[in-house]
């Protein structure tokens, strides 16, 4: 074996320029493949965490029906019993009670559909980070009366700044049209420029005194220690409280959950179709490299090496070639992958196209080490695969060659 | 006892459109310790029987014995191991591995043997001693001559200890002095080690040296004939 793998591996460097071009290939090849990969990831991960931690949470409670019809009047029953369940949950980091309808935002020039959502601050603060998001003015914990924030979409559209008023017009809970003037605090700027033209907040306190006479919300937001224990958590509260509807945030948004099958996926997929256009490269340098050495490869069998000999040295060589290549191409992926995750990439050009789709101009590229085993997994397959035409090409050799003229 | 015998060997090519007839009916016998040159001209079967004898090729016809052994019906796994054991190289372009330094193409063959590295390391400094290129062991193929490289395809033959050497057109490609140089060392280990050299050659030169002359035309042993040279006189 000793043998095989020093004759393959001097076979490869006969020609140092002709591997060093297929092994550059595979290097960067590689390392733009797996570095694809994380970034693809990242994007993946900083639309989860964005949308769990500005507003999704990981599990949410609502009327069975909300979700479906949007009306005031679908509010959540049994509230003080399911906040109190929540409270003595150990699972549970945070929570937040929201009172939320969809209306019509009118302005003096032009008129828009929104949710409108009653926020509690102090427990909203505690759940999510929304409140980051103020691009403008302040948050709903001014002083401002009536008080509500808008998106910057929303805003200009509009042609309306801090200090406006705006009119906002929904049903309440008693199937009444009711409106409301509010002044503009703030305004806000979140990754989705769809979801800051459909939304505005308000503080909850003033929502509900409008909405009727009792307190009412239409969703508890929670925040658990483990994104992972979202599933139980959920589980357990529908069979406590048998007349809500209590989701995970990958049922509540199943765009997100798809996300991350997806992410699973891309690396397959993008370390295949490198791999593929790599194979051939292997292929071609490899049937070269045959080609030249018919007479030679004649030779050996002639003398007496065995055919499984022959395939194992042919098979070697790709082999050698390319691990060596995947091997420094991953190592240079890796270090590109640990310094981008701590200082990130700044895509600052596409900033307003990613905005657009709801992404952060700066990525944090990420790959789980099941990830790094797909992708070698992947490799070392593709490899082997491209590496058998050749050897089998090999063996097939007649030992007559050996004593062929020219 | 022969070494070698064949038994009515005969070759087509292309039976089915335009038959070659290669070789025809061809039996003979090579004895241990023979130093015996095939000639002939282009075309008159001397390769292809020594393809047939040194089991690359399978006749259309007849039996090849190699100590007693058929090996033209031998499967080919058998018959490369068969290769191995009992017969030694040595090529018209000499076919050395160009990668592995002279000492390691000696030893390959030894390592396909699964010899003893010690021995291995040993039988390939006193082969390649033998063939006069001690100092040069550690040398690549490109870095050698014509006539060197052949030396070393010789000290490769040899190495694997076969029962006797095929030798297709040795000195083909070598100049006076080179191709005198090789048969010096071949004639030396026949004489000294009794080792078997069977060339196929249209080369004057060997065939002057050559105790035993086979002349092939058409396929077909035309003469075959005894040379009373000075060393066979010796001998």
């Amino acid at each position: 074996m000793k043998t095989l793998f020093t004759i393959s591996w001097r076979n490869i460097w006969r020609h140092p320029a002709r591997s060093s071009v297929l092994l550059a290939a595979i290097i960067v090849g590689l390392w733009a493949g797996v570095v694809t990969v994380g970034i693809i990831n990242g994007l993946m991960q900083q639309r989860i965490d964005y949308m769990i931690e500005s507003e999704i949470t990981h599990a949410q409670v609502h009327n069975p029906d909300f979700l479906a019809e949007g009306y005031s009047w679908l509010y959540i029953p049994d509230h003080d019993e399911i906040t109190a369940w929540l409270e003595n949950d150990d699972r549970v980091t945070s929570f937040t009670s929201r009172t939320i309808t969809d209306g019509m935002l009118q302005s003096p020039i032009k008129t828009s559909g929104v949710r409108i959502r009653g926020i509690n601050i102090d427990s909203e603060i505690r759940t999510t980070n929304f409140h980051e998001n103020i691009v403008e003015g302040e948050y709903l914990d001014s002083d401002i009366r009536n008080a509500v924030i808008i998106g910057q979409k929303l805003a200009n559209d509009h042609n309306v700044e801090v200090g406006n008023r705006i009119v906002l017009t929904f049903e309440d809970t008693g199937n009444e049209l009711t409106s409301g003037s509010f002044n503009i605090a703030g305004i806000f700027k979140s990754a989705s420029v769809d979801y800051d033209e459909r939304n505005v907040f308000i503080r909850s306190d003033e929502f509900i005194a409008l909405l009727g006479d009792e307190e009412v919300y239409h969703e508890i937001g929670i925040m658990l220690a483990d994104e992972e224990l979202a599933g139980p958590v959920v589980e357990e509260l529908n069979e406590a409280f048998p007349g809500i509807h209590a989701q995970t945030w990958r049922q509540l948004s199943p765009e997100l959950s798809m996300l991350v099958e997806l992410g699973g996926y891309m690396v397959i997929l993008i370390t295949m179709i490198i791999m593929i256009a790599l194979a051939f490269g292997i292929l071609n340098t490899m049937l070269m490299a045959l080609f030249e050495r018919m007479r030679e490869i004649g030779m050996l069998l002639s003398i007496g090496m065995s055919r499984l000999r022959v395939f194992s040295m042919i098979m070697l060589e790709s082999i050698i070639l390319t691990i060596t290549g995947a091997a420094v191409g991953i190592i240079l992926a890796t270090l590109s992958i640990n310094y981008f995750s701590d200082t990130g990439i700044n895509l600052e050009m596409f900033a307003e196209g990613a905005a657009q789709v709801g992404w952060d101009h700066i990525i944090y590229p990420i790959l789980s080490s099941t990830e790094y085993i797909i992708i070698l997994a992947v490799v070392v397959i593709i490899t082997l695969l491209a590496s058998v035409y050749p050897a089998i090409k090999g063996i097939r050799i007649n030992p007559l060659e050996a004593a062929k003229d020219g | 006892m022969a070494i070698v015998r064949t038994e009515k060997l005969s070759k087509v090519y292309n039976p089915d459109t335009v038959p070659v007839h290669a070789l025809r009916d061809v039996s003979i016998e090579i004895n241990e310790g023979e130093f015996t040159a095939v000639r002939g001209p282009s075309g008159s079967g001397k390769t292809t029987l020594l393809n047939m004898i040194g089991g690359l090729d399978k006749p259309t016809s007849g039996n090849v014995f190699i100590n007693g052994q058929e090996i033209s019906k031998m499967k080919d796994s058998k018959r490369i191991d068969f290769r191995l054991q009992n017969i030694g190289f040595v090529f018209q372009h000499y076919n050395l591995i160009p990668v592995f330094t002279a000492r390691e193409n000696v030893s390959f063959i030894m390592l396909l043997q699964k010899r003893n590295k010690k021995e291995i390391q040993q039988r390939a400094d006193e082969l390649l001693e033998q063939v006069g290129l001690g100092e040069r062991k550690d040398a690549r193929p490109v870095q050698l001559s014509g006539g060197q490289q052949q030396r070393v395809a010789v000290a490769r033959a040899l190495a694997s200890e076969p029962k006797f050497i095929l030798a297709d057109e040795p000195t083909a490609n070598l100049d006076t002095e080179s191709a005198m140089n090789l048969l010096d060392i071949m004639e030396k280990m026949n004489h000294e080690q009794n080792v078997t050299f069977v060339f196929s050659t249209h080369d004057q030169r060997v065939i002057d040296r050559a105790r035993r002359v086979i002349t092939m035309v058409d396929g077909a042993i035309h003469k075959d004939e005894i040379q009373h040279t000075d060393e066979k006189q010796d001998a």
